[in-house]
């Protein structure tokens, strides 16, 4: 008999929808049943694309009811996650739900989200893919395996072009809910992973357009006192994509890793630098990035073999709560 | 490489478009140092020529038809093939990332407005209306051939126009069939032949045959260097589909890996390969045309 497969809705068609019902629909283990999105215009261009295949277009999620699915992915803006998951679970529509990074709007949301999810017990994601970039995995693996000594300080960035010369009237990064939630949040999640718990110390600056910040920088500390400061800005020149990176000091050596590449440097100032070219950065099916193939490979054999998942609502939830602490602190300025 | 065919050297425009695949860091540094406006690529695009490159691959973009308009009035148009990359993905994604996608929709169709072809106009309201998402591949390479037309000139030799990676690798996952046959068919009919750029070339490859696409007809982009990167799932795969092809008609890109890799190294790996029509490089300054063309229009023996 064959084994039945994972049947999955995606809410949300804007490209991280059609990214991972792309990615999804390659998987063997994976059936891609029905898609859903409010916007009628939307709606109509993708009932007509996907004509050809067996996925059905829906416009409302209370449809997703019909289809007997396994998991559900949610790639709609962040405002519209807490309202959808709350949904999903008050019908029983699914258990098992992953949600496109922020869990939620502010940590309140986020951590009701996480509540239900664990009363529901199914297997939860948020898309913090950067953890499954092999240049970040290759720097857990340095700081893991302690050669380099317990870090004492980090600097982190999130930066890119993407609202740079945008004007005060601008109401495209609030739609993205601003530059902690946009890009930010990518950088704080890795530091969670990197250097565990992390409180905010100091917010520098903060500036806004509207109600959503454009920039910030902030000062955090962890419980065994490793330093750190964020910088987040989606008005830098020069950066065609978004970059994340971080610069460790190790009592060893200096760990640099962005997207692309770590350098190690010694205290005797060798260096040694690796490119993803030397970290078998090869996936079954690329688009993007590699690292959006290994996230959903994550949540699909973590639902195949009932096991936890990482990043789930529960470790997504410190996100939020970190990025509170900043605007929180930020009104304050 | 056989020996037989007409092999291709094509200048590519990564560089000039302000992009690296090694590293952001080394594109913003040479965005920094050696910014390349239209007049300054055409120059080494002109480079390029003179030391052996025989056509251009570009995106379509502003930046590149502005280059083609310079390399017009230079009359050095004429000595090349052009190879046009839609759509530039950078500039879609910015766009809805800035706007959504329904705002993606909505520019798209204001532009196609703007161009002022009123058979793409006509053929896109009749294709709302119908809801034909073939009919809408069609107005959008209407539009993509009138701008590049506009910029070449209609006497420029524009030989394919290539789907970019990003739509062509989605399309194979969403087993968008029609997309693949209604531009092979669209492009066909003019004259031009059909190209896909993909970072899975092996699927591409499996799906063509699933759905009896004739891969011949198309020109197949991919990337192909000796420590296989972006060549997915693996360079064994890849290497193992280029042997099976039954004509020389992929082109090879990344085929320095980024820059990771030494010209000479990388000539090595690719005149080892059977069934390669040509390869694209980029390049970012007339020192680096010369000595990369030249070696490479050497070691393809063009």
């Amino acid at each position: 008999m064959p084994k039945r497969r994972i049947r999955i809705g995606v809410v949300g068609l804007g490209k991280m929808g059609l990214l991972h019902s792309s990615l999804l629909n390659t998987f063997q283990d994976v059936e891609l049943v029905a898609l859903c999105d409010r916007n009628a215009l939307m709606t109509r261009v993708c009932r007509s694309i996907f004509s050809s295949t067996a996925v059905v277009v829906v416009n409302s999620v209370e449809k997703f009811n019909e289809f007997a699915l396994d998991a559900v992915y949610i790639t709609t803006p962040i405002s519209s996650h807490f309202p959808i998951v709350k949904d999903l679970y008050a019908k029983k529509t699914v258990c098992n739900l992953f949600t496109e990074k922020t869990l939620a709007s502010n940590s309140s949301q986020a951590e009701e989200m996480s509540e239900i999810a664990k009363k529901i017990g199914g297997i939860t994601m948020v898309g913090y893919m950067k953890r499954f970039s092999v240049v970040f995995k290759k720097a857990k693996e340095f700081l893991v395996a302690g050669d380099l000594g317990e870090p004492v300080s980090f600097n982190a960035y999130a930066y890119s072009s993407d609202f740079l010369g945008l004007t005060k009237d601008s109401k495209s990064s609030v739609s993205r809910g601003g530059a902690l939630k946009d890009i930010g949040c990518h950088i704080i999640d890795l530091a969670f992973w990197l250097f565990g718990d992390l409180k905010v110390t100091e917010v520098t600056s903060c500036d806004k357009i509207g109600d959503s910040e454009i920039s910030a920088s902030f000062t955090v500390t962890s419980p065994n006192e490793i330093a750190g400061r964020f910088d987040v800005s989606q008005r830098m020149l020069n950066y065609r994509m978004p970059e994340f990176g971080f610069s460790i000091e190790c009592p060893r050596a200096k760990l640099d890793v962005n997207d692309d590449r770590l350098r190690l440097t010694l205290k005797d100032g060798s260096q040694k630098t690796l490119y993803r070219h030397d970290l078998h950065d090869n996936v079954p099916f690329w688009l993007g990035e590699t690292e959006y193939h290994r996230e959903n490979e994550e949540f699909i054999n973590s639902i195949i073999d009932n096991r936890m998942c990482e990043p789930n609502f529960e470790t997504a939830l410190k996100v939020d709560r970190l990025i509170d602490q900043v605007k929180q602190r930020a009104a304050t300025l | 490489m056989n020996d037989e065919i007409h092999k291709l050297l094509l200048v590519g425009d990564n560089p000039f478009q302000g992009i690296s695949h090694l590293s952001q860091e080394q594109a913003r540094t040479r965005g920094e140092v050696d910014v390349s406006p239209a007049d300054r690529a055409a120059d080494i695009v002109v480079a390029s020529i003179k030391n052996g490159a025989n056509g251009f691959s570009f995106s379509v973009s502003d930046l590149t038809l502005s280059i083609l308009r310079s390399l017009r009035e230079r009359k050095s148009l004429d000595a090349i093939s052009l190879y046009a990359m839609v759509p530039y993905a950078f500039e879609y994604v910015r766009v809805a990332t800035q706007t959504g996608t329904p705002g993606l929709v909505k520019r798209f169709a204001k532009q196609v407005v703007l161009t002022g072809n009123l058979r793409a106009i006509l053929e896109g309201l009749w294709s709302a209306a119908r809801q034909d998402p073939e009919g809408f591949v069609n107005v959008y390479l209407s539009y993509e051939l009138s701008r590049i037309k506009s910029a070449a000139g209609k006497q420029a030799k524009l030989t394919s126009v290539l789907l970019n990676e990003v739509i062509v690798d989605m399309a194979l996952a969403l087993n968008f069939d029609w997309l693949f046959k209604s531009l092979i068919d669209f492009l066909s009919k003019r004259g031009i032949t059909p190209g896909f750029n993909t970072r899975n070339f092996p699927y591409l490859v499996s799906k063509f045959n699933e759905w009896e696409i004739n891969i011949e007809e198309a020109l197949i982009v991919t990337p192909f260097n000796k420590v296989g990167f972006q060549m997915n799932p693996s360079r064994e795969k890849c290497e193992e589909a280029l042997k099976n092809l039954a004509k020389p008609n992929l082109l090879a890109i990344s085929v320095l890996a980024a820059g990771y890799l030494k010209p000479s190294e990388a000539a090595d790996y690719i005149t080892g390969l059977e069934n390669l029509k040509g390869i694209i490089v980029g390049v970012s300054n007339e020192q680096q045309a010369s000595a990369t063309f030249a070696l490479f229009k050497e070691r393809l023996r063009i």
